[in-house]
């Protein structure tokens, strides 16, 4: 099963905290001086409405529309996620309209080539942007990490099992309840 | 990489952190196991450091004293000495002219701590000689302090924060815990999944409203209707505790008949809420094993701040939720360290330890401990009536420290009219601030991260944090300032460090005797009263049922409803509300320098405006808007969210560009003296060419900065002399 970070809206305060975290754990160590509002692209979005505060991100789904939409091959199953190839992205957006949970975009980043000596700008560069679990990072969804209510949590096999034995348990006593 | 142990500086719930240090900068911040956070931090505890790195993404930190020799002139930057022998002169001489009641000082409650609070009292009591000194409770929960030091005996949370979430009911009103203690909501949350009740009572629908079990969205402006109800459907539904009001409480009959005519039905037309949830409220929080009572600033930002307070506390009372675990009543202290300048008695009322200075005996113990023949007698003037006391031409000197009145005092404009009537300002700071623009000599402090010292958490936590990094620039830690600036007005003052100045303080406090360094060691928290060196200090106060007042029983209080001070018209037909946002803190000098904190939300910030109230003024989401009111005009940008009630708009206080307390009214409570930041009334306009309005924006904001950072600029390229 792909391992995936859901969000719990009975916790959330909509602080946002984690949308910094993914920015800072994705900024190649630049630490918090390199954020700035035009180029703040975290992969996970708080998003408010009259009755609902929560984050959304990446399912990193089983059969996933955007691995299926991508005509480059792409977009790959990896580690028990889903995960881009950059090289090959080549910003057509199919994976960004296939995607239902509106997780995923394509950004562009300057490109450049090192040549002898000197750095070329080769204009942009296109990346299908989206939730990498923070696969490199040792201690896992930096957005796990630092969320004040603990409203994120990890999903993995053994995370969804829990909650699928807790919540047949509670089926079972509602059950032996209106038995009664 | 080093790791230092620290205590947050922005809001009151004490969260210890390390500061990760890498070549004398601060590069990050992790989580410890404190007793008020438990491993977590909020996104300013996370990425709110920076700003002692002097980003001047917003304005420069100080680095020079600088000296103003007329108000046309320009900043220089002068010598310590010279700095230091300018003020004493120059208070000397206004002393002289005036008394000591011409001169008026403030403490911090932000990063400096509780020893610098204590020598700034001391400063303005034994040397300057009068009790004009306060700090920002007073525009914050000033009401609380007062209202339950009346109806309780104490000012402060009865009970602690890991306690919120054994309680069985949390009654949270006018307090929107997750922009303002993001940690402490937590609390709240843990609450809830082990079964607790939550009722909310607040006009928005705030993220707490959002997870109660139920919420009261009550009219602007009619607190004391809901709560003389509550106390009503606790009378008349016999749901109050009978043998706890007959024991340990009085005023019950005089209570009881002034409540007797807020039957719910009666509060409805008030309130706005309907008689059956009113009722459904207290049947909740009476039939609760501990219930808990929390309020902000939507309780205390009134003109009737002080009688709600005492009136929430009536409900405790009446219901036995007071002197055990998981109950009570909890003023949640806003800033990281208000809790401790009122402790430290930067109150024109009190010394620290909380003793009146209408006392003669406590008068005469602390003039004995500081050498002096008498301490003034007289009650201090408080922060909001500096404007007009200076402007009557009564005040004459300020010496503002830590604290950014020209920004965070309600109707700036009056704020500013005061600073220009004065003849003398100082201002000590961290930063190049909107007020230290009206100051006659600067004076550069150290920062959190470049000093040590003792925070009091909101609920009386008593918690150490240490020095992270050494400071750049020619700048002193504020209690050598206020020590050098005694010895030069001819009271000698020295200390060697924070120890030695919270020792002195311990001795002239009974109630914080037993809190001495070597308890606050590590993650290590002291709840005051703690009287002995034995004792643990107290996690909730009036064990056994006894309040610290004369008899020792509770005193149930209610009162008349009073309507807000300003009128609503035609002309000005919306409530004004200013409220606060989680990554902006204050008056944002130490936020908006963090560039995580920057990035997500800048000038001019947002009006919150109601869909309805949208689309008759033909406003739509994200556009650039007017706000005035009869004190003021400034631009802001409609946020239209149906969290918004009808008829109210609300505005964070921290902006520049969007400053809504340009519009704020003067109107304050007649105990408090805490102003009506709740209620101003407003009209909000749309603009119509919106590329004009955001270039307007981004000018204006660029100017307000420029003139801030040249300011400091131009001093430091004259080259001091000294250097």
């Amino acid at each position: 099963m792909n391992r995936f970070v859901t969000a719990n809206p009975s916790k959330c305060i909509g602080c946002r905290t984690c949308e910094v975290a993914c920015a800072l754990a994705h900024s190649d160590g630049a630490g918090v001086e390199g954020l700035a509002p035009e180029t703040f692209k975290p992969r996970i979005r708080m998003v408010k409405t009259a009755d609902v505060s929560t984050a959304v991100m990446c399912r990193h789904c089983e059969d996933a529309p955007c691995v299926n939409a991508c005509p480059n091959n792409a977009i790959v199953y990896r580690q028990h996620s889903v995960q881009v190839e950059q090289e090959r992205c080549l910003g057509c957006k199919n994976c960004v309209l296939a995607c239902p949970f509106g997780a995923m975009d394509v950004v562009t980043i300057p490109a450049v080539r090192q040549f002898a000596g000197m750095t070329l700008s080769l204009g942009v560069k296109a990346q299908a942007h989206k939730c990498d679990l923070c696969v490199d990072r040792a201690a896992g969804p930096a957005c796990v990490s630092v969320c004040p209510t603990s409203a994120l949590t990890l999903m993995d096999r053994n995370a969804m099992d829990e909650t699928l034995r807790r919540r047949r348990e509670r089926a079972a006593l509602e059950a032996a309840e209106v038995a009664a | 990489m080093e790791k230092h142990m620290a205590v947050c500086p922005y809001c009151g719930t004490g969260c210890k952190l390390n500061l990760l240090v890498e070549g004398g900068k601060v590069v990050g911040a992790e989580p410890l196991n404190g007793v008020t956070n438990e491993g977590e931090l909020c996104l300013k505890g996370y990425f709110g450091y920076d700003f002692i790195n002097d980003t001047k993404i917003l304005t420069p930190r100080l680095r020079n004293p600088m000296l103003r020799r007329s108000r046309d002139a320009a900043f220089e930057a002068v010598s310590w000495d010279e700095a230091i022998q300018y003020a004493a002169t120059k208070l000397g001489e206004i002393k002289a002219k005036y008394g000591p009641d011409a001169i008026m000082t403030t403490g911090s409650s932000r990063g400096t701590g509780n020893e610098t609070n204590y020598v700034m009292q001391k400063f303005t009591r034994a040397v300057l000689g009068t009790n004009n000194v306060d700090n920002c409770a007073r525009v914050c929960h000033g009401p609380s302090v007062a209202g339950l030091q009346v109806t309780l005996g104490n000012g402060a949370m009865s009970n602690s924060i890991p306690e919120i979430e054994h309680t069985k009911c949390v009654l949270v009103f006018g307090y929107n815990v997750a922009d303002s203690h993001p940690v402490i909501a937590k609390r709240i949350i843990k609450a809830k999944e082990r079964g607790a009740k939550i009722i909310v009572c607040d006009p928005r629908k705030i993220e707490t409203a959002r997870l109660a079990d139920l919420w009261l969205p009550l009219n602007n402006g009619s607190n004391m209707a809901l709560v003389n109800a509550f106390a009503n459907v606790l009378i008349n539904e016999g749901l109050y505790n009978k043998e706890y009001v007959a024991n340990y409480t009085e005023g019950f009959d005089e209570y009881k008949k002034i409540v007797d005519k807020y039957t719910p039905e009666y509060a409805e037309a008030i309130t706005g809420l309907r008689a059956a949830d009113i009722r459904e409220a207290m049947r909740i929080y009476a039939a609760a094993p501990s219930a808990t009572i929390l309020w902000g600033m939507g309780v205390t930002q009134w003109g009737q701040g002080v009688d709600v307070v005492k009136g929430l506390s009536g409900l405790a009372l009446l219901t036995g939720n007071l002197g055990r675990p998981n109950v009570g009543v909890g003023p949640v202290r806003g800033q990281n360290n208000v809790q401790g300048s009122c402790d430290m008695g930067v109150l024109p009322t009190e010394f620290p330890g909380y003793q009146k200075v209408t006392d003669p005996e406590i008068r005469a113990k602390f003039a004995k401990a500081w050498g002096v023949e008498s301490l003034p007698d007289q009650i201090g003037c408080r922060l909001t009536d500096v404007p007009h006391l200076a402007e009557t031409g009564k005040l004459k000197a300020m010496y503002i420290m830590g604290e950014d009145p020209a920004q965070t005092e309600p109707d700036l404009t009056q704020v500013r009219k005061g600073f220009e009537a004065m003849e003398f300002v100082i201002v000590q700071d961290i930063f190049m601030t909107k007020t230290a623009m009206f100051a006659d000599l600067i004076l550069p402090a150290t920062s959190w991260g470049e000093h040590e010292g003792v925070f009091s958490a909101a609920d009386r936590s008593f918690q150490r944090f240490t020095k992270a990094v050494d400071a750049k620039g020619d700048v002193k830690h504020d209690w050598e300032i206020i020590s050098l600036l005694a010895t030069a007005m001819g009271y000698p003052m020295h200390y060697n460090n924070t120890k030695e100045i919270w020792d002195e303080l311990r001795e002239l406090c009974p109630i914080f005797y037993g809190v001495t360094y070597e308890k606050m060691e590590g993650l290590g928290a002291v709840p005051w009263p703690c009287r002995d060196l034995d004792s643990p200090g107290s996690k909730y106060l009036y064990e056994g049922n006894v309040f610290q007042r004369p008899g020792g029983k509770g005193l149930l209080f209610a009162t008349e409803w009073r309507p807000p001070q300003d009128q609503l018209t035609e002309e000005f037909p919306l409530i004004l509300c200013t409220v606060r946002e989680v990554g902006h803190y204050s008056c944002r000098s130490m936020t908006g320098n963090c560039a995580a904190l920057q990035t997500l939300a800048d000038e001019p910030g947002y009006v919150t405006i109601n869909p309805k109230d949208a689309k008759a003024l033909g406003i739509r989401d994200q556009e650039l808007v007017w706000v005035s009111s009869r004190r003021g005009k400034v631009i802001s940008r409609a946020s239209v969210t149906d969290r918004t009630n009808k008829g109210a708009v609300y505005m964070t206080y921290q902006w520049w560009i969007g400053a809504c307390n340009e519009l704020t009214i003067h109107a304050v409570d007649p105990i408090a003296k805490t102003p009506e930041y709740k209620y101003a009334a407003v009209r909000v306009e749309a603009i119509a060419d919106q590329v004009w309005a955001e270039n307007h924006v981004q000018q204006e904001y660029a100017k307000l900065k420029g003139g801030l950072s040249n300011a400091v600029t131009r001093a430091a390229k004259k080259a001091p002399a000294y250097a």
